[in-house]
């Protein structure tokens, strides 16, 4: 019956319209896009679609596509998520940080920076281990802060640069960029999870 | 889950201030401020939002203004935000794993606020994650701070738990105290055999009956407490054993029943692989806890006391050669084991690196070869296994070096004594008074191992209790844990018919975080109803709903006009069977697979229900028929045909109300034609509830319901949703566009 049903209709038009996309990303240069401060102080942009049209957005959210590997470039600029519509779309896709100016760069950054917040660790005042978790206690770059690991084996991760990202219990995800680079002290208390 | 937290002092007294005196409902904490760590704090009144840190009010946000309250989960934290005078604005960062949970609901809170300002609250009852006491983690899924663990009270617990093997538990204890009492007699025996009857060789010397008779004696003696010794360390062992086996299988019993009887939502929560290791590690850590650590202790601690006090009476000067370097010794043991321990940490990292690895590489062999990778995985493979062996071999090394030489400075103070106490043997043998004797020396030079012996094993005893108390621990949550389903006082039998009523349910797997959100849907005795819907619309919750598998937040359920919390558990899961998206087989036959819910089904019965399913002709040419062995380790069956062996279970059962959660896996259309006509079979006269993705498994549908985001989309007859060209339509329209695609490629 249904499919009888569905072979019965033969309405091309509203068929492409059920299938088209809502939005394409496009790519993002200086000339088809202008970041700015919004009164929320987030960031709202002017820009042409994909379509060829002007359209405003009171805001934008923006991704790194290589957080860790290439944090300057790749960035995508998109739609928020929202309740009615779902995961947000890409607007477009920025291929070099550096191509736009100096202003638009630091107002994307601070975003950024919000968005991937992951204090480094300056120096590690203490380990403890009580039932096989672990209780930090660390100056970082955003002060002060004790965590908690479970399992400090599959919580820290070392990339093959020497970078070592550190995933707490809580969410928090704090870096070291060298470890060679801490205090001895520091760099004892760390050794034997490397 | 805490919704008003305690301000200090200087942020209440800011609030106050600022605030017109009106009531305070909420108050969280948000922990991120211009990118430091931070204690602030946001407080909700009726009418505005405040944000402090520090004793200062940093923004006032008055709720009028604002709207489109939402939390965004960034990288490593979140995010509050809202639309503040049309502008969206962030209102404050918190960490994410602490409050992510608080902030949705502070986000309901709020929009509830802004629809009906008056000092009601909202109320949330799931668990915190976080130690009330000091604010650290809990152990995942449980509520065990490892920080501030009540020893005491596992203690009790586990006391109570012993219950019937007392005797067996503290017979260790006895026999131990047997042992050390004879450990004791020994030296005392040779110190006599060596003062009265070991003398230098002399040319005519002829021992007297007496002596000859003492001295038979004494070898008896001696001879008497080994082989006595011996056979008490026999019987212990022995009654060790039963005692252990008893412990393990009553508490792994227990641990399984209360596993069995909870609801699906606080098992589901725990992983497989943590709840076998529950049954299976835990109990076993806890099990040689109390049968061999336990005992070990008491008796290392009695020797050691009774070592001492034995030894100052009979020479008090020569004791304190042996307790003097203790404090010492001590400190050494304690560092080399803090050393062994951490190089064991790395050692075992390393291993499981490796394993992980090869294990990896194993699973994904077809890609690793179909991408021509093998030689780059050998030498990934080879560089972990490298590194695990060189830390393994330098912790050897480390061992080798310095456990020989430890063990020599733990007993140094023989040396001592032996210096000591040759001394005063040879005082003794020239002046004839005070000193000692040779034997009084060799008895002391014996009975000084009991002092130094469990000087070694002590100090690892800490680290052995804390992985017990974690381990029983871990156990007794489970144990504890409360029913979330549960019977009501007095539960009716009903024999269904098949009316359902679902009226106005909302539920979700976390309460803040709602999957089904006000459905609504009459469906008649008898009627076949499909349910579509986008992946994560809430379709299996639904049916898990109506099969209680979970209890619904708000609304109702009602089966016959009875509410299903009514009825009892027994008799709706009787009246109900279930043809599951997973076709899980257990291990055994195809006929005890079929038989499942109904054990004592005839093989008439089997086969009758297999012809139904369309499943008796593949059954009959397995190579032995309905007795072939299926599941893990037995016939693999294809998943057309694992489905029909599914409904033939479900056929057997004879549900009034039949569920069908249908696979996602494609079939090919000979096979979809056999199942089709066995679901067709089964559904006859029954009420039945299908989630179909193939929308030709809806050609018997009644009527169909359309899922989108927890709510109901559209329900009606096939006919009147095309019509309405919404949501099913684009569905029907996509599946058909697919099967074009399909057939012209």
């Amino acid at each position: 019956m249904a499919e009888n049903m569905v072979l019965d209709i033969e309405n091309q038009d509203l068929e492409e319209k059920l299938f088209e996309p809502s939005r394409i990303s496009i790519d993002l240069t200086p000339e088809n896009i202008r970041f700015m401060r919004s009164p929320g102080n987030l960031i709202s942009v002017d820009f042409t679609n994909h379509k060829g049209e002007k359209e405003f957005l009171e805001r934008v959210v923006i991704f790194r596509s290589f957080p860790i590997t290439n944090p300057d470039e790749f960035i995508s600029v998109r739609e928020p998520d929202s309740k009615k519509m779902g995961r947000g779309k890409e607007i477009g896709m920025i291929r070099r940080l550096s191509d736009f100016d100096e202003e638009t760069v630091a107002l994307i950054n601070e975003e950024l920076d919000r968005r991937y917040f992951s204090p480094t660790i300056l120096k590690i005042r203490s380990i403890k281990e009580k039932f096989g978790y672990t209780y930090w206690d660390v100056n970082t770059t955003s002060g002060n802060v004790t965590f908690v690991l479970n399992n400090p084996f599959s919580n820290i991760r070392i990339l093959e640069d020497g970078r070592i990202f550190i995933s707490d219990m809580d969410g928090n995800i704090f870096q070291i960029p060298d470890t060679k680079k801490l205090d001895q002290q520091s760099f004892k208390k760390i050794e034997i999870y490397l | 889950m805490k919704l008003l937290f305690e301000m200090p002092d200087k942020d209440r007294a800011v609030f106050e201030a600022s605030g017109d005196g009106e009531k305070l409902l909420y108050c969280v904490p948000f922990t991120i401020y211009e990118e430091k760590f931070v204690k602030g704090y946001i407080a909700i009144t009726k009418s505005h939002i405040y944000k402090i840190l520090d004793g200062e009010l940093i923004k006032t946000y008055s709720i009028a203004d604002s709207s489109d309250y939402k939390v965004d989960a960034m990288y490593g934290s979140c995010g509050f935000y809202a639309k503040i005078d049309g502008s969206t604005t962030m209102i404050c960062q918190f960490v994410a794993g602490r409050d992510l949970a608080r902030y949705l609901v502070i986000c309901k809170a709020c929009e509830f606020l802004s629809e009906n300002p008056s000092e009601e609250t909202i109320t949330n009852s799931e668990p915190e994650k976080f130690c009330p006491k000091c604010g650290r983690p809990f152990v995942n899924n449980t509520n065990i701070c490892p920080y501030c663990l009540d020893k005491k009270e596992v203690y009790l617990k586990l006391w109570a738990l012993t219950k019937g093997l007392r005797f067996m538990m503290f017979s260790p204890f006895i026999f131990s105290f047997v042992l050390l009492v004879l450990g004791f007699v020994n030296p005392y025996l040779q110190k006599l055999a060596v003062n009265e009857y070991f003398r230098p060789y002399e040319a005519d010397y002829i021992p007297t009956a007496q002596q000859y008779t003492g001295f038979l004696w004494l070898v008896g003696a001696i001879v008497g407490v080994v082989v006595l010794s011996k056979a008490v360390e026999i019987l212990q062992s022995r009654l060790l054993a039963v005692a252990a086996a008893r412990f393990s299988v009553m508490v792994k019993t227990l641990l399984y029943e209360k596993i069995q009887s909870l609801s699906l939502g606080s098992v589901q929560k725990k992983s497989t692989g943590d709840l076998m290791g529950r049954v299976n590690n835990d109990t076993s850590r806890v099990e040689s806890f109390i049968i061999n650590t336990f005992p070990h202790i008491f008796i290392q601690i009695a020797s050691l006391i009774g070592a001492a006090i034995y030894l100052s009476f009979i020479n008090l000067t020569m004791t304190l050669f042996i307790v003097v370097p203790v404090p010492f010794v001590l400190f050494l043991i304690k560092v080399f084991w803090g050393i062994i321990q951490q190089r064991n940490i790395r050692l075992w990292h390393a291993e499981r690196r490796s394993n992980h690895l090869l294990q990896d590489i194993l699973n994904g062999i077809r890609v690793v070869k179909g991408f021509g990778q093998e030689e780059k995985e050998i030498q990934r493979f080879a560089a972990a296994n490298k590194k695990h062996w060189d830390i393994g071999a330098q912790n050897q090394k480390y061992w080798d070096t310095f456990f020989p030489i430890l063990t020599h400075i733990v007993q140094f103070g023989r040396y001592l004594i032996l210096f000591y106490g040759s001394y005063q043997v040879y005082k003794m043998n020239l002046t004839m008074t005070g000193g000692m004797s040779v034997g009084d020396l060799q008895q002391f030079s014996a009975l000084a191992v009991y002092i130094y012996s469990p000087l070694v094993s002590l100090t690892d005893i800490p680290r052995q209790i804390s992985e017990f108390l974690t381990s029983a621990g871990k156990i007794f949550e489970i144990l504890e844990e409360q029913k979330q389903v549960t019977d009501i006082g007095l539960p009716i039998d009903i024999a269904i018919e098949g009316d359902i009523s679902i009226k106005n349910i909302t539920f979700g797997y976390e309460s803040y975080d709602p999957v089904l959100e006000g459905v609504s849907v009459e469906i008649k005795k008898g009627e076949m109803i499909g349910i579509v819907g986008h992946s994560g619309c809430g379709k299996t919750t639904l049916i898990n709903l109506i099969m209680r598998l979970y209890d619904v937040n708000d609304g109702a359920i009602l089966i016959d006009d009875v509410n299903v919390k009514d009825i009892s558990q027994a008799a709706l899961r009787s009246q109900i069977g279930a043809v599951l998206q997973e076709t899980f087989l257990f291990s055994g036959t195809v006929r005890d697979n079929i038989r499942y819910a109904n054990p004592h089904a005839t093989d008439e019965e089997v086969i009758a229900a297999a012809r139904v399913a369309n499943a008796h002709d593949f059954i009959v040419n397995l190579p032995q028929g309905y007795n072939t062995m299926v599941g893990e380790k037995g016939h693999s069956l294809s998943g057309g045909e694992r489905q029909r062996i599914a409904i033939a279970r479900a056929v057997i059962h004879n549900p009034r109300i039949l569920i069908l959660d249908e696979a996602t896996a494609a079939l090919d259309t000979e096979t979809e034609k056999l199942i089709q006509e066995a679901i067709n079979n089964l559904a006859k006269d029954r009420t039945t509830i299908a989630i179909a993705h193939r929308l030709s498994t809806l050609r018997n549908a009644d009527k169909i319901l359309v899922l989108d985001k927890g709510k109901v989309a559209e329900f009606g007859t096939h006919e009147e949703l095309f019509a309405e060209k919404g949501i099913y339509y684009k569905l029907v329209m996509a599946q058909r566009e697919m099967a074009y695609k399909k057939a012209i490629s």
